[in-house]
């Protein structure tokens, strides 16, 4: 099955050809394991790969790396979006799928912007920050 | 979601994940999740719901 409508993946490929910088997905499939209940036959670790590179496909500044269990990643399936490779600290644990899928595909297109498009108010306010923030947001799918 | 990633681009001292709350329901549980987005800062539970950003910034700074 299609990730997205024909509408759908002009829309995210007009959006992808205007990265200003290249991005990976940087995808951690975890370690094999029987699948969890309720989750019939699906391979999460599979359909993780396959989203991505899909996504992948519809633009030539995105990229996506596979690796079964690299470095700060607490959950699996798992992709950070790295700007220029560069891991910053945008994940997204679990399989985005549904609505969710809007969430990767806008944590791209912002990755991909040279400057942040934060409110100055905000960015300043960030410049001043002395500690480390980790902002973590439970989603669903639907 | 976008917001907090947006965060995160814009700071190197700010992380951001989203996390599908079905597929890892043990810790949905431990962070009472109920509702989503549930915005969780630096481990602790805040609050359910999407805000703009200037209250947003308000509500993570102080944390």
């Amino acid at each position: 099955m299609a990730l997205l409508h024909a509408e759908e993946e002009a829309k995210v490929r007009e959006w992808f050809a205007e990265l200003e910088r290249p991005v990976e997905l940087s995808v951690a499939i975890g370690p094999e394991e029987t699948p969890r209940a309720g989750s019939g036959d699906t391979d999460f670790g599979a359909e993780m790969v396959r989203l991505c590179e899909e996504l992948a496909a519809l633009g030539e500044g995105v990229t996506c790396r596979v690796e079964e269990r690299p470095e700060g990643f607490p959950r699996f399936p798992a992709v950070s979006i790295r700007p220029e490779g560069r891991d910053v600290g945008v994940r997204y644990d679990g399989l985005p799928w549904g609505y969710e899928l809007g969430s990767l595909v806008g944590a791209v297109v912002e990755a991909g912007r040279a400057e942040p498009t934060l409110r100055p108010e905000s960015r300043a306010a960030l410049e001043e920050l002395d500690r480390d923030l980790a902002l973590d947001v439970f989603v669903t799918p639907t | 979601m976008l917001l907090a990633y947006r965060f995160a681009l814009a700071s190197e001292r700010v992380t951001a994940t989203a996390i599908e709350a079905n597929e890892f329901p043990q810790l949905a549980q431990e962070l009472e999740v109920w509702a989503v987005p549930r915005i969780v800062v630096d481990g602790e539970p805040r609050w359910d719901g999407a805000v703009p950003e200037p209250e947003f910034l308000r509500r993570v700074l102080g944390a």
